[in-house]
């Protein structure tokens, strides 16, 4: 199959490895992996910020650019909703975009829910130790995310899932909203960081890149040096890129 | 808007900012977000038993508000023809002054000194307790929660927990010093003595006021039925005890008939406390008759738009569905971080802000809107299904068609989406992030203050990765 991966401005910017990973994982499922080189950002912080003109400027470049795969893959829960729900939302008054938009929800899939329907795909990590996982929400409530990537991890040799008390509670994150209301972002994934304390595993990981850097900064802030904070790409590929 | 002046919600950041830093505050939350999450969870796994179902009984009740919303004015004419049937008097608010002027008119007609009050949000809406101590009548809120902030010249917190943003020993506090006796340790063991205590003193303003005033839950069209859900009791005592009683509620409020009630009544109870049913369900229709042992012999419904009827027909008519469980608030972590209070009007948490802007003005609470994190567990227990995040969203963009978001916000995302839209400029753009993020963030790979976003840095670090970017990376791997 010849796929799309759509790696997201966050981790082009903030964590290659996860782009990376994906890539791996997803070569290793056997398919043909294409890197479309005019990604940029799907627009949903415009969109978030009530800036409907530029984030349907970004999204009719986004439909452009991916409309002709058989499938697009994006390692995040939050972008691949954008895509697959915001995208034919925001466009429905206009008809030809409708439709493309439509075309390109149907065939987007976020990462883990990919990996997943893979007949027979089973990682080729190693990871020795007990992870935790985060629900990050875009995922779990935009997509339905909650099994796929559990299963997936449970298949690594060595590791052990270890659940953490309210793990679909969100932390914090938000986009734009960990910026503007800073102080209110901090008290809840401060909540998050406490739940993860109690598990003591040996990582947290997570389908989002802006839920993991928001608890990974917060639990290095609150002193906690050693808990690794994870992409479950990276787990479920494993080594460094 | 006349309540545009009442409303503090242009402050939130700045009230959000000392909530947060309030231990006592936040200790009080803490300790009620797993209860009321927990006591939901219990309600809606135990539907099964009763042969029901979230999603279906969902759409029922979804149905039964948009047909009344889809023709309320024929529904609020049925139901005033019944309720002065029944011998009730029907009076119309258009905003909360025309509230507080027809309740003081009322009590005035019938010599009232004295009204006691059970739960209502729309008396808060219209500051009555305010008005009612202008025009000479005390008003006494009966509900133990509303009692507690009312000692406290506090507003509640919660719509129907009005005092969990007090813990114990700031209730035991107000309860010394307003019953006149020292102050003693308590612990959650002396709940019901407090408790207890509070009713003692309540039973005497039960039996000597002139008057009643109650919100109702629901009014139903075919019986000129106002119905009150309650816990405590109080809600009895004050609708069957004084000469007179006023209902005052929304216009949105009516459900057709007895049986749609019967239907919303099994999701009301199980979204906000987790109950199967109240402890108390009334259900008031008109005034004493000849051979009625109690109830009021004057009954007086003031039923009141204050913005309600600019939402019919609008984006935002979803909104007018919610029937008040709190559900939103209680599964909310901006919610559970600052308490009603930071949102600086009647109404808290996700539907707070939503209501408080369209009741109050887009203009008078720009934050709101974007006081969430989008992560949609309102959206998700809502009984009746109301779209939260994006009728937020919506508020949003109407906030950036009528230009009121900062010019500096405007700007920085016009450019950022204009480079977004060409992919070598953003690339170059993005490299040289990358390498100054790398740069910032050292051998430590972190970054402690960041400038472009000490919002972030305040509480975080932000960790960095890599000092080169995906596509980078990608493009030279390829070469090579």
């Amino acid at each position: 199959m010849r796929l799309a991966l759509y790696v997201t401005c966050l981790v082009d910017l903030m964590r290659p490895s996860v782009g990376f990973a994906s890539l791996r994982l997803l070569e290793a499922a056997g398919c043909e992996v294409i890197v479309p080189s005019g990604q940029t950002c799907c627009g949903q912080p415009a969109w978030s910020a009530g800036d409907r003109a530029p984030a349907v400027d970004l999204a009719k470049k986004a439909i452009a650019e991916l409309e002709e795969f058989e499938q697009v893959v994006v390692p995040s829960g939050s972008c691949a909703d954008h895509i697959r729900n915001v995208y034919p939302q925001m466009l429905a008054d206009d008809p030809e975009w409708s439709a493309r938009a439509n075309k390109l929800a149907a065939r987007t899939s976020e990462l883990s829910e990919f990996l997943a329907r893979q007949p027979g795909f089973t990682a080729p990590a190693a990871f020795d130790g007990t992870i935790t996982y985060h629900d990050s929400c875009k995922g779990l409530r935009g997509l339905g995310i909650k099994h796929q990537p559990r299963e997936l991890l449970r298949k690594v040799s060595g590791l052990s899932l270890q659940e953490m008390s309210d793990c679909e509670e969100c932390c914090g994150f938000g986009g734009a909203f960990s910026v503007k209301f800073g102080d209110v972002s901090t008290q809840i994934v401060d909540r998050k960081c406490a739940t993860i304390a109690e598990v003591g595993a040996d990582a947290v990981v997570g389908g989002d890149l802006g839920c993991l850097l928001n608890i990974e900064g917060r639990l290095r802030r609150r002193g906690d040096q050693t808990t690794r904070v994870l992409h479950f790409a990276e787990v479920l590929a494993g080594g460094d890129s | 808007m006349t309540h545009a002046k009442h409303s503090q919600a242009m402050h939130f950041q700045a009230r959000a900012a000392e909530k947060v830093r309030n231990p006592v505050l936040q200790r009080a939350l803490q300790k009620a977000k797993p209860l009321f999450v927990g006591k939901r969870a219990k309600g809606m796994a135990a539907l099964g038993e009763d042969g029901l179902e979230f999603e279906g009984l969902r759409s029922a009740c979804v149905d039964i508000r948009n047909r009344v919303l889809a023709d309320l004015d024929v529904w609020l004419a049925i139901f005033e023809e019944r309720a002065k049937a029944t011998g009730a008097e029907v009076l119309w608010a258009r905003d909360g002054d025309e509230i507080c002027d027809l309740v003081i008119d009322v009590a005035r007609r019938h010599g009232v000194t004295k009204a006691t009050k059970s739960k209502s949000m729309l008396s808060e809406e219209a500051h009555l307790n305010e008005a009612l101590a202008a025009a000479g009548i005390r008003p006494v809120e009966t509900d133990l929660g509303e009692y507690i902030v009312q000692l406290a010249g506090e507003a509640p917190s919660h719509i129907i927990a009005p005092a969990v943003h007090k813990t114990i020993h700031e209730v035991e506090e107000l309860f010394a010093k307003e019953h006149g006796r020292p102050i003693e340790t308590r612990t959650s063991a002396d709940i019901p003595a407090m408790a207890r205590e509070a009713r003692e003193v309540l039973r005497q303003h039960f039996l000597s006021a002139e008057m009643g005033i109650s919100g109702a839950n629901f009014l139903i069209a075919e019986t000129g039925t106002a119905v009150l859900v309650t816990n405590e009791g109080n809600g009895r005592m004050v609708t069957t005890l004084p000469k007179v009683h006023v209902v005052i509620t929304g216009i949105e409020k009516l459900v057709p008939t007895l049986e749609d009630f019967a239907t919303l009544m099994r999701l009301l109870p199980r979204s906000a406390t987790g109950q199967t049913i109240s402890n108390y369900v009334s259900l008031l229709t008109g005034t004493r008759q000849p051979g009625d042992r109690d109830g009021p012999e004057k009954t007086v419904f003031i039923l009141v738009d204050n913005g309600r009827a600019d939402l019919l027909g609008s984006a935002y008519q979803d909104m007018l569905r919610c029937i008040r469980c709190g559900a939103c608030m209680n599964h909310c972590p901006v919610y559970f971080s600052l308490g009603g209070h930071a949102y600086g009007w009647v109404y808290p948490g996700p539907m707070g802000s939503v209501l408080t802007p369209l009741y109050t003005g887009i203009e008078n609470a720009l934050d709101l809107p974007h006081a969430s994190t989008g992560c949609n567990q309102c959206g998700t227990v809502c009984p009746v299904r109301i779209p939260l995040p994006s009728l937020m969203h919506r508020l949003r963009e109407a906030q950036t068609e009528r230009g009121l978001r900062p010019w500096s916000e405007r700007l920085w995302l016009r450019a950022w989406a204009w480079i977004a839209r060409r992919p070598a400029l953003y690339r170059w753009f993005a490299r040289r992030a990358a390498r100054y993020l790398g740069w910032l963030a050292g051998d430590e790979g972190r970054i402690q203050v960041f400038g472009l976003a000490p919002g972030w840095t305040e509480g975080r670090d932000l960790p960095v990765a890599s000092n080169r970017t995906f596509h980078e990376l990608y493009a030279a791997r390829k070469r090579a």
